[in-house]
């Protein structure tokens, strides 16, 4: 398989600040592969993200050191304009991501696609279809300043979504959802995935990780701390150094084990609990 | 909704209007024709439904200062035939023309301006100078100020809200609400300045500079009227222009 996002030895320090955010960091994204980037506030997350967009050094200036690679090319050889269409990014954020000049949701989804010179019909066709698979249709003729946070979060997915990029990089996009909201989310993610997109989400939720995710980047203090398959993050003690939250089954069955219950597998998901307990019973028969 | 002949016009149609009636103003002679403009702008406001704004701001925005420009004048332009005079002050018929034609063009022009803004919408205008060339750069930034001038005046509102809770007198005088509204205007600016760093990022991840050109779901059209209406206006300007200069 092909790297999409490659990071080799990568470090940052913002202008102002005295310290790196980013420190010796590489890993590497095949392409269609869902990574969620997990840590605790303040770790790099988002400045990580910044990076593979671009934006870092592109837009914040700063020390730099290392490669960013995306898709066979270095960040540095690409303008900053020709990233657009590759690499959607959905922000922490979601009050700024306003085009600022759109009186309605609608034409504020069309926005990307009509400085990509898309075709005025083609626009509307996959600006009703991601309103629909976005669930904001009821919002077309908002004005996009006059809604909640959970709406705006919504529409600026529909507003990169829609784009159609290659990868699509996603910081904390259910912060301000309802449990149905976030898995609405999330759904859109596995669809996204379906297609074959490129995908790096920063999230807290680990329950909907583990049910979702491919693999993991675990953020602490600015350094790459663990990198691989979900499951293998999750059950590595070395994991809990890290005061990450767990999925709230792997919570209790950690619990249970130390109670002096046996487990043959460290479950992540709610329906692997029985599993897990079931096959030591069997084991303890036998 | 918008079923009026008049307001459908292009706005470049609406805006070569304006130039015409500054170019007329410029090269009629004496005040009369220049005065006999205005009654001509208040039926088109008409026409075009928007009569009642139009004269509102006509009269906020004008009429003060046409009175103010017209007593300096009457009072100030040097000239020879003193009317009536009391101490210092001095009225002289030279002043009181002037002054005529002076406020009867500034009235005709400024009231054609207020008539041009009250019948196109910016969005459409700004559109219409983007067909012709202006950068896109530069649209967003109209318009973008545009959007966030209500936005910023909900956040004031806001900020002044929350200083009357913790007891700060925000009603009364100028002076009273210049006091309360003052301090609001630093997490103003800075909120906004703060903003335009964000701002860019968040144009840049909607593709703003990507090296295409544009397409616009917003399209304006052309109708015959919008194709003949400048050049009866050019002609007419270089008929006047003839007749004032050359015959
Ligand atoms: N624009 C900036 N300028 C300077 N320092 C910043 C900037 N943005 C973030 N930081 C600092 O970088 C560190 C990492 O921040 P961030 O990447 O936002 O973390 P996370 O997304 O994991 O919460 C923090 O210590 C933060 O204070
Ligand atoms: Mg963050």
């Amino acid at each position: 398989m092909t790297a999409m996002i490659d990071l080799k030895n990568v470090s940052y320090r913002y202008p102002v600040s005295d310290d790196s955010v980013l420190k010796n960091i590489s890993f590497s994204i095949e392409k269609g592969k869902f990574t969620a980037i997990i840590g605790n506030n303040g770790s790099g997350k988002t400045t990580l993200c910044n990076t593979i967009r671009g934006f870092v050094p592109h837009f914040y200036k700063g020390e730099l050191d290392g490669e960013v690679i995306i898709d066979q090319t270095k960040i540095t050889d690409y303008q900053l304009g020709q990233l657009g269409e590759k690499v959607g990014y959905v922000f922490q954020n979601p009050f700024i991501q306003v085009s600022g000049v759109k009186d309605n949701v609608f034409e504020e989804v069309a926005y990307g696609l009509e400085n990509l010179g898309i075709p005025v019909e083609e626009i509307k066709v996959r600006v009703e279809e991601v309103l629909k698979l976005v669930k904001i249709e009821y919002l077309r003729d908002k004005n996009p300043f006059e809604l909640s946070g959970g709406q705006r979060q919504r529409v600026a997915l529909a507003s990169i979504i829609v784009m159609d990029p290659e990868i699509l990089v996603i910081d904390e996009p259910t912060s301000q959802l309802d449990p149905i909201g976030t898995q609405q989310i999330f759904e859109i993610i596995r669809l996204m995935k379906e297609r074959g997109k490129t995908i790096v989400l920063v999230e807290h939720k680990m329950d909907l990780i583990a049910e979702y995710a491919d693999d993991l980047l675990v953020m602490h203090k600015g350094e790459l701390v663990m990198q691989g398959p979900v499951r293998e993050v999750f059950a590595d003690p070395e994991f809990e150094k890290y005061q990450i939250q767990y999925p709230h089954v792997t919570e209790i069955a950690l619990q249970l084990q130390q109670s002096g219950i046996p487990l043959t597998f460290l479950p992540i998901r709610d329906e692997e609990l029985a599993d897990a307990l079931n096959r030591t019973e069997v084991a303890a028969h036998d | 909704m918008k079923q009026n002949i008049l307001l459908q016009l292009h706005p470049m149609t609406k805006f070569f209007f304006t130039l015409f009636i500054f170019a007329v103003v410029l090269i009629s002679p004496g005040y009369i024709f220049s005065f006999a403009i205005f009654p001509i702008l208040i039926l088109i406001a008409m026409l075009a439904g928007v009569a009642k704004e139009f004269l509102n701001i006509v009269i906020k925005a004008l009429v003060t200062v046409l009175i103010f420009i017209f007593i300096m004048q009457m009072f100030f332009y040097p000239g020879e035939n003193v009317l009536w005079e009391w101490g210092i002050f001095e009225i002289k018929q030279e002043g009181i023309k002037y002054g005529l034609l002076l406020t009867s063009r500034i009235l005709a022009i400024g009231s054609a301006f207020i008539l041009f803004f009250r019948m196109t919408e910016v969005r459409d205008f700004v559109k219409s100078l983007e067909d012709i060339g202006l950068p896109p750069m530069g649209a967003y930034v109209v318009l973008s100020t545009l959007q966030i001038i209500p936005e910023m005046r909900r956040q004031a509102n806001t900020i002044m809200e929350a200083q009357k809770t913790r007891g700060v007198e925000t009603e009364g005088s100028i002076f009273v609400r210049a006091k309360a509204f003052i301090p609001t205007l630093t997490p103003l600016i800075l909120s906004s300045i703060a903003g335009t760093e964000e701002r860019a990022i968040t144009l840049e991840s909607r593709a703003f500079s990507a090296p295409v050109k544009k397409t616009s779901l917003h399209q304006l059209s052309k109708s015959n009227m919008d194709r003949a209406l400048p050049i009866v206006f050019a002609l007419v300007v270089i008929g006047l222009i003839v007749w004032r200069f050359f015959l």
